[in-house]
């Protein structure tokens, strides 16, 4: 181990007289060996359980893998019981919900960061904006059951059939409307996506530097001009990194959709009919499946989980890093 | 809207006019070691008016009234006073200098001339007139009169996700106007005005992040214009320049004066004295509130100051 | 070549100017409207949430559902303590396997900054974004498949993961805006790096340090899919509990799963405003 690994001291060649060699000397002290070696620990006991995620996950998924072959990720019938299985619906599930969620959850969550950001008066503004932020501490299981027991209900019998009824969009509403459903899971989601969104908008927006909207006001702009023409396109890397984590997480939530959704493995007819996605699947098979395959093919939809959140996720982080010297970390923290 | 209503007739023969009367044009060099204040490029007009007088003068050309008058300002920020008690004329179509150390509100009273204030959330009293409108009248839209009082910003700032040319035609945007000809019109007229079309005219859709500092802030100078203002305040836009292309900016304002006047803050007394016409001291009173000491002519200022302050500043003794 | 010339040009700016601003105006009042009916959209469901978790939580809230003993189906009297003290109890040895070990990557990552922290902070970043019930099938093929057994051990292993990326990043950034001169100037005295650490770099990060990490619980105690595979029982902790009660269709279960919640989520609230009075009373200490 290299004496100075700072580098706050200067380098070899350059003359201090004994100070160096006096510290160097304390270094070797046998305080700071334990030290150093309690400090690489903790790292390396972080690096282990990393590596021994992916270790333990790819090879429980073995055992299914090696029975449906590399077909597993886009096969499209998953029937435990009549022993199929195959995450292809499954996948599209995932990304169908996401992708409506989006819909909900983009114009929202961008509207109320402009409004927070720029178009709200400042007593307004703060107390708004922490509300916001609190929906994000409310655990998943709570917005689940919230979403089973009260939504439910209503969707079925007053919103899906109000959807059904409007002029252009309402053939995506049609169908068996008897409660959960694609839609509901959506919206499920997007509450819970919702304060991500903002929050990582807000910064965004509140990077752009005053002189941008000045400019803009200078040369005769409305206030909303100036945000609409000056302030979010200069945001669009911070927002696009907002969207591409929010959707990270919509990916990944499972309980919460899990019971709301109606778990049927099928390509749903409309929105309102119940569908399945991997989360929702992991959650509600794993009590049920058979140990040996039954298990492992659970596994492997983690694993297939897994690699898309993760690979969704480092692509949200580059894009925030890469918008102007925001580090990335802890931003992931924001539920 | 009343706020616009002012014709402003554009008399070209005035200009003539003017330029009979007065000496002929010196065009300055940068860094010629003459006497502070001799370089200042003169015209015939010269409004002279100090703190106490009124606009009273010799000369006949006077007849044009100022472009901006402000009578009695003061700008506070909650209990802060940040500059008090401010009278001054501006004239029309010259360079007028609002000079001083930092922090005695210069820029605070740059900033209220075209109401920023209005979101910075400070609070504007006394008059601020264009020609014989109230800026900040009842009926008078911020939104027009910002328009009409253009300003360029301390650090470059093009619009980060436009491109050269879409940067110089968003003040029309903004304002209403389309049309392709029309604009490519305009954006080239804009660009020479502010001698930058030479080098962009090739790469007007490049983004305009593109261009180097100086060319960025001649940039925004076209931007500003674009949009024909009647005055154009400019808020020590040299500063973060390097002397090169400082020199082509202050080249630049002393010809753009002719068509539009030109309020300049700026630290630099040394600038102050190459491209102003008019300048107007601002110090720090004692009870740290920036006010207005003495204002006139540029040489005059500068060799003749009447205020003991001005005298102390200019000789280098403060600030 | 000029289509208008000079002097048109500028009344047909002023005319265009003059013509658009009401329509301009009237478009912006209408945004801005929108934009606010999209913040009310936004605060509607923590709203909703509120409400009906405190009104049906509230009917069934009692001091006996607070510390009595689950009882069997049918009989009455029974309540939730062993799911309060169990989630606390989980979440406590989870507590002491991550804090101490985010809070030693977090100074490795502190010093070095060579390409190994580098990767290493990424994959911390990374990993906040896992889903946790990813973490819970980790956890499942770790230490239950092996075990043939279910565990508290294994719950709190999982919540442990869970929690230590968003420390470690957390416990860096508090490092890294609040100690990096100290450090320096402890080193540049001659003190040796352990000791410059405990002294220095932890005392003046403290206060950051517990705001990251008691977000990091409120976080942790509301999770369900990592328990859901290591648990043997659901009334061990209360997410699983009104997981479990919930999905059920008798009126009863569905009762304890809304005063579940409500318990739950009070203590989640606390946990995180507690984080924000922390944060507000540093930041204004450090102005």
């Amino acid at each position: 181990m290299s004496p100075d690994t700072t580098g706050v001291l200067p380098r070899e060649g350059v003359e201090v007289g004994g100070v160096r060699a006096a510290l160097l000397r304390t270094r070797a002290g046998r305080g700071e060996h334990v030290y150093t070696v309690v400090r690489w620990g903790g790292a390396g006991l972080f690096a282990v359980v990393v590596v021994a995620l992916l270790i333990s996950i790819a090879g429980s998924s073995g055992q299914a893998l090696t029975h449906a072959g590399v077909g597993f990720l886009w096969s499209g019938t998953w029937n435990p019981a009549a022993g199929e299985y195959g995450a292809g619906i499954l996948v599209v599930g995932t990304l169908l919900t996401t992708a409506v969620a989006m819909v909900i959850v983009v114009p929202i969550g961008l509207g109320t960061a402009a409004f927070l950001s720029e178009l709200a008066p400042r007593w307004l503004a703060g107390p708004l904006s922490t509300l916001v932020g609190l929906l994000a501490a409310v655990p998943s299981i709570v917005v689940g059951l919230w979403g089973l027991i009260v939504l439910t209900p209503i969707f079925a019998n007053q919103v899906e059939p109000f959807l059904a009824s409007v002029p252009a969009l309402g053939w995506l509403f049609r169908g068996e409307a008897y409660g959960p459903s694609i839609l509901l899971a959506s919206v499920v989601l997007a509450v819970m996506t919702l304060p991500t969104m903002v929050a990582l908008s807000r910064t965004a927006l509140a990077a752009v530097p005053v002189a941008d909207r000045e400019a803009a006001l200078a040369l005769g702009a409305t206030r909303w001009q100036a945000v609409r023409r000056a302030v979010i396109p200069a945001a669009r890397s911070g927002i696009q990194a907002a969207v591409t984590l929010a959707v990270g997480r919509a990916m990944g939530e499972s309980i919460a959709v899990a019971m709301v959704i109606g778990n049927r493995p099928a390509i749903p007819s409309s929105l309102t009919a119940p569908g399945a996605t991997l989360g929702s699947a992991i959650v509600n098979q794993f009590a049920e499946a058979t140990p040996g395959i039954g298990t492992s093919s659970v596994i492997a939809l983690g694993a297939v989980l897994l690699l898309l959140t993760v690979a969704v996720n480092a692509g949200g982080q580059a894009l925030l890093r890469s918008g102007g010297g925001h580090r990335g970390g802890t931003a992931g923290a924001l539920r | 809207m009343s706020g616009d209503h002012v014709a402003r007739a554009e008399p070209l023969t005035v200009v003539a006019e003017e330029r009979a009367e007065g000496e002929p044009e010196t065009a300055t060099r940068p860094g010629a070691p003459a006497p502070i204040a001799d370089g200042g490029r003169k015209r015939g007009v010269a409004a002279a008016n100090t703190a106490a007088s009124a606009l009273t003068h010799g000369h006949q050309s006077s007849a044009t009234p100022p472009a901006v008058t402000l009578e009695g300002v003061r700008v506070t920020f909650g209990d802060h006073v940040a500059v008090r008690n401010v009278t001054l004329a501006i004239p029309a179509r010259q360079v007028t200098a609002l000079i001083g150390p930092s922090g005695c509100g210069k820029t605070t009273l740059l900033r209220a001339i075209n109401r920023l204030h209005d979101h910075t959330g400070g609070r504007v009293e006394g008059s601020i007139k264009l020609g014989d409108i109230d800026v900040y009248g009842a009926d008078t839209r911020p939104e027009l009169i910002r328009r009409r009082i253009g300003m360029v910003f301390q650090r470059p700032n093009p619009f980060p996700a436009m491109s050269v040319f879409e940067n110089v035609v968003s003040g029309l945007r903004f304002n209403g106007v389309h049309g392709r000809a029309l604009l490519r019109d305009a954006a080239e007229s804009a660009l020479r005005h502010a001698a930058l079309w030479d080098t962009v005219k090739d790469r007007l859709h490049q983004p305009a992040l593109r261009l180097s500092g100086g060319q960025q802030q001649r940039l925004c100078i076209a931007r500003a214009l674009a949009v024909e203002p009647d005055v154009l305040l400019m808020d020590e836009p040299c500063s973060a320049l390097d002397p090169i292309a400082t020199a082509k900016i202050e080249d630049l304002i002393t010809r753009l004066a002719a068509d539009v006047t030109i309020v300049l803050v700026t630290h630099n007394m040394f600038q102050a004295a190459r491209v102003s016409d008019q300048a107007a001291v601002f110090l720090l009173g004692e009870d740290r509130v920036g006010e207005l000491v003495e204002s006139g002519p540029t040489d005059e200022l500068f060799n003749e100051p009447r205020n003991a302050r001005t005298r102390d500043y200019v000789a280098g003794r403060v600030g | 070549m000029s289509v208008v010339s000079a002097v048109s040009r500028r009344e047909l700016v002023r005319a265009a100017a003059q013509r658009s601003l009401t329509r301009r105006r009237v478009t912006g009042r209408i945004a801005q409207a929108l934009c606010a009916v999209a913040a009310l959209a936004a605060v509607a469901p923590l709203v909703a949430l509120l409400y009906y978790t405190i009104s049906r939580g509230a009917q069934v809230l009692s001091w006996s559902f607070l510390v009595n003993a689950p009882t069997p189906p049918g009989i009455p009297g029974g309540g939730i303590s062993t799911a309060i003290t169990g989630t606390a109890e989980i979440v406590g040895l989870a507590l002491v396997i991550a804090i101490p070990t985010a809070l030693l990557a977090a100074l490795f990552l502190f010093e070095r900054s060579g390409r190994l922290a580098a990767v290493l902070r990424f994959s911390a970043d990374v990993l906040t974004g896992v889903p946790s019930i990813i973490i819970g099938i980790f956890a499942y093929a770790l230490l239950v498949l092996p075990l043939h057994a279910f565990s508290d051990l294994a719950a709190a292993f999982a919540l442990a993961v869970l929690m230590l990326p968003i420390m470690i990043r957390a416990d860096e950034e508090a490092m890294r805006t609040i100690a990096l001169d100290l450090w320096e100037a402890g080193i540049a005295l001659g003190a040796r790096r352990g000791r410059v650490a405990r002294s220095v770099v932890l005392r003046g990060a403290l206060p950051d340090l517990v705001t990251g990490n008691l977000l990091a619980i409120a976080r942790a105690v509301g999770e369900t899919a990592p328990l859901l595979f290591t648990l043997a029982t659901p009334l061990a902790a209360m997410t699983l509990l009104i997981y479990t009660d919930g999905t059920q269709a008798f009126p009863i279960a569905q009762e304890t799963a809304w005063g579940t919640a409500l318990v739950l989520l009070a203590f989640v609230l606390l946990l995180s405003v507690a984080a924000k009075i922390a944060a507000w009373r540093i930041s204004r200490r450090a102005r």
